[in-house]
């Protein structure tokens, strides 16, 4: 079995690549990008978040162990465009390791020659892409896909009455991979994620 | 000695001080014969003139009409009061970032006190020539001095002897023609009379005669001859708060192209004033004054503190893009925000981090197409209140702190801004038991934990108060409800994913 907490620190997300995870709501696609942030910036490294709706929340994030002083969040406020616009433009700017872009629950649609032009521009800059959401976005462009998938829930408290949610077991399923560091297996590993509260 | 501590001081001197003053503002001046003339017309005058003016006997106090008939290719330039301020700052700017202890004598003159500094810079020779190379750092030509007194070391500045030994004061200004010095009209018609043509010559004058002649002036005069320091206390010169650099424009500029050119020279002023004093910018305010009177006021916060001339205009340029000025500029002020700079220790196998001019350029166009607001760094609020957070420094270049790297798989929640209003019906045991208008039109809870009370600044105007539940819902989604003590209305926090 693949162990996802050695990916994350080593060849999972590459260098001038391209990585899509996408997932429902409540998979831990959101939980997976922020550990990722979290091996860059506590690494030393510079990362940039696009958000596209607003959505990151520093304090789980500080939770997980990102440096917040590292993270350049881009809120875009909902405007897609303008989250496609700002992630070439990081992509584009050598120094940052990682660029990741959470598009949401509405992906914007990207054309296959955008999506290798993004690619190259990150090629050529030495940085790490990460685009997020719903569904895929770079289609080809992307030399590594993940889907995550929600297993089961866990609940603290009594079993009658349970307080908080005690954390989230998920999997996550490649869906492409394209010359990447290539995982044994298709299923590449189960992970539970807790809350910190 | 002054105050029985300063043992060594130097003397900045600019000679010329407004004609250097404007071919600072600009430098293309420098080639040209050029005076600075001030006055209504027809009466205008010479304030000064630069070096290439002075060699076609242009001098200060002349008719500019004079000045013009003497040289057809001057170029003239009015007075400027805020230029003068500017270069007046950026010449104490300089010395401060050699020595801490100065004194501001006059516009284009500084003492500075260098005891001591031998062990960090070397001999006297070498801490004169770090003045001077700190001073044309600035873009001013400055004559330095070294003395063991102020007025011993202004003589050597003016005279160029560079460097007095130290009790040999009155030896090495002997030789000094008294032209040299600034006199006033009674000493130098005395001095004429008498056939005293040297420092040396005035200080081997009888002093009680000097005295019944001249008064105190000329016991003053005397001392200056000897080297004797000034009786005045030093009075040291702390550096203000805030760093300015300005330029009034002699025509008006409606086009930001022409705007940016200008805007480049008081950068790089400001810029080179800073690196002067080892300090960088992490914000800009920029003021120009408009034909009609009114003014454009901006402020921009550097997600990165520098001090790179080019990023800087960059980020003005892309403001000023976005937003421009409401009428034709007339004059520009940039005032600089300065902190000390960082020393910045890299560390093997740490990534680079992106450069500043990079990364400037970058947050200028990021700022253009998201707003100010949606760029940037936060931190953690000192706060229990949820979703708690402030603006702050994004700091890439910082040595890397140990990142609190635990290695947990922390669930990530997803905010909504603002927390969404939804109505929830509740079971016999008050617990959620449908949501409606969270992320579809009706959802039933499948799943739920709570309620979790948190509260705060119950203490304060703006308490605050609410029970958290954690639901799972029919369609999948994991969500965080809250709901509000005072009102009683429920809103949707977030999602966990």
């Amino acid at each position: 079995m693949f162990s996802l907490s050695t990916m994350m620190r080593t060849s999972w997300i590459r260098a001038g690549r391209i990585t899509e995870i996408v997932g429902e709501l409540s998979s831990g696609r959101t939980s997976l990008m922020t550990a990722c942030l979290r091996d860059v910036t506590a690494a030393g490294g510079t990362a940039a978040l696009v958000d596209a709706d607003g959505a990151f929340d520093p304090a789980s994030a500080a939770r997980t162990g990102v440096v917040l002083s590292r993270l350049l969040w881009v809120r875009c406020g909902g405007r897609r465009d303008a989250a496609l616009a700002a992630t070439d433009l990081l992509a584009r700017c050598p120094g940052f390791v990682l660029v990741a872009l959470d598009a949401g629950e509405t992906p914007p649609r990207v054309s296959l020659g955008a999506a290798f032009r993004l690619r190259q521009a990150a090629r050529r800059a030495g940085v790490a892409l990460l685009l997020v959401g719903r569904r895929r976005v770079a289609g080809a462009g992307a030399t590594l896909a993940v889907r995550t998938r929600r297993d089961a829930l866990a609940w603290a408290g009594s079993r009658r009455a349970p307080t908080r949610l005690a954390g989230m077991s998920t999997c996550l399923q490649v869906i492409r991979n394209q010359g990447a560091a290539s995982p044994p297996s298709e299923r590449l590993d189960e992970r539970q994620w807790w809350t910190a509260s | 000695m002054v105050d029985g501590i300063v043992s060594r001081v130097a003397c900045v001197w600019v000679e010329a001080f407004a004609a250097a003053a404007a071919e600072r503002a600009e430098p293309s001046l420098r080639e040209r014969p050029m005076a600075v003339i001030t006055g209504a017309a027809p009466a205008t005058r010479v304030v000064e003139a630069n070096a290439a003016a002075r060699e076609r006997g242009i001098r200060a106090g002349i008719p500019e009409a004079e000045a013009v008939a003497r040289c057809s290719q001057l170029v003239r330039r009015p007075a400027s009061a805020a230029c003068a301020d500017a270069a007046r700052r950026a010449l104490l700017d300089a010395c401060y970032g050699v020595s801490p202890r100065l004194e501001d004598v006059a516009p284009g003159l500084v003492h500075v006190d260098v005891a001591g500094l031998g062990r960090l810079v070397g001999g006297d020779a070498a801490v004169a020539e770090r003045l001077g190379r700190a001073a044309r750092a600035v873009g001013l030509p400055a004559r330095v001095g070294v003395a063991g007194t102020r007025p011993a070391a202004r003589i050597a500045a003016r005279a160029g002897l560079h460097v007095v030994v130290p009790g040999g004061e009155a030896d090495a200004l002997a030789p000094v023609s008294v032209a040299t010095l600034d006199w006033s009209d009674e000493i130098a018609q005395a001095l004429g009379r008498w056939g005293v043509t040297t420092l040396g010559e005035l200080a081997r004058l009888p002093r009680a005669a000097l005295a019944a002649r001249l008064g105190p002036m000329g016991l003053l005069a005397h001392d200056l001859a000897r080297g004797v320091d000034d009786p005045a206390p030093w009075t040291s010169w702390a550096p203000p708060p805030f760093w300015e650099e300005a330029q009034e424009l002699d025509w008006e500029i409606d086009a930001l192209g022409p705007l940016v050119a200008v805007l480049g020279r008081v950068v790089e002023r400001l810029t080179a004033r800073l690196s002067a004093a080892y300090l960088v910018a992490d914000a800009l305010e920029l003021r120009l004054a408009l034909a009609g009177g009114g003014h454009h006021a901006r402020t921009l916060a550097l997600a990165c503190p520098m001090d790179a001339p080019r990023p800087l205009l960059t980020l003005l340029e892309h403001d000023l893009g976005a937003r421009p000025p409401q009428g034709a500029v007339t004059a520009v002020a940039l005032q600089a925000n300065a902190i000390p700079r960082r020393a910045v220790a890299g560390e093997l196998g740490r990534a680079a981090p992106p450069a500043e001019r990079d990364l400037a350029t970058v947050l200028a166009r990021l700022v253009t197409l998201v707003g100010a607001e949606g760029v940037g760094a936060v931190a953690l609020a000192d706060s229990h209140r949820p979703d708690a957070f402030v603006p702050a420094r994004f700091e890439p270049n910082l040595v890397p702190e140990t990142g609190r790297d635990t290695g947990d798989a922390v669930l990530a929640l997803r905010r909504l801004r603002p927390p969404r209003r939804v109505s929830v019906a509740t079971d016999g045991e008050r617990r959620p038991a449908v949501v409606c208008g969270a992320l579809g039109p009706e959802e039933r809870v499948i799943g739920c934990a709570g309620p979790w009370r948190v509260s705060g600044e119950w203490w304060d105007a703006g308490a605050w108060g609410r029970d958290e539940w954690d639901v799972a819902l029919s369609d999948g989604a994991v969500c965080r409800l809250a709901r509000e003590l005072c009102s009683g209305e429920w809103y949707l926090d977030g999602v966990y994913d």
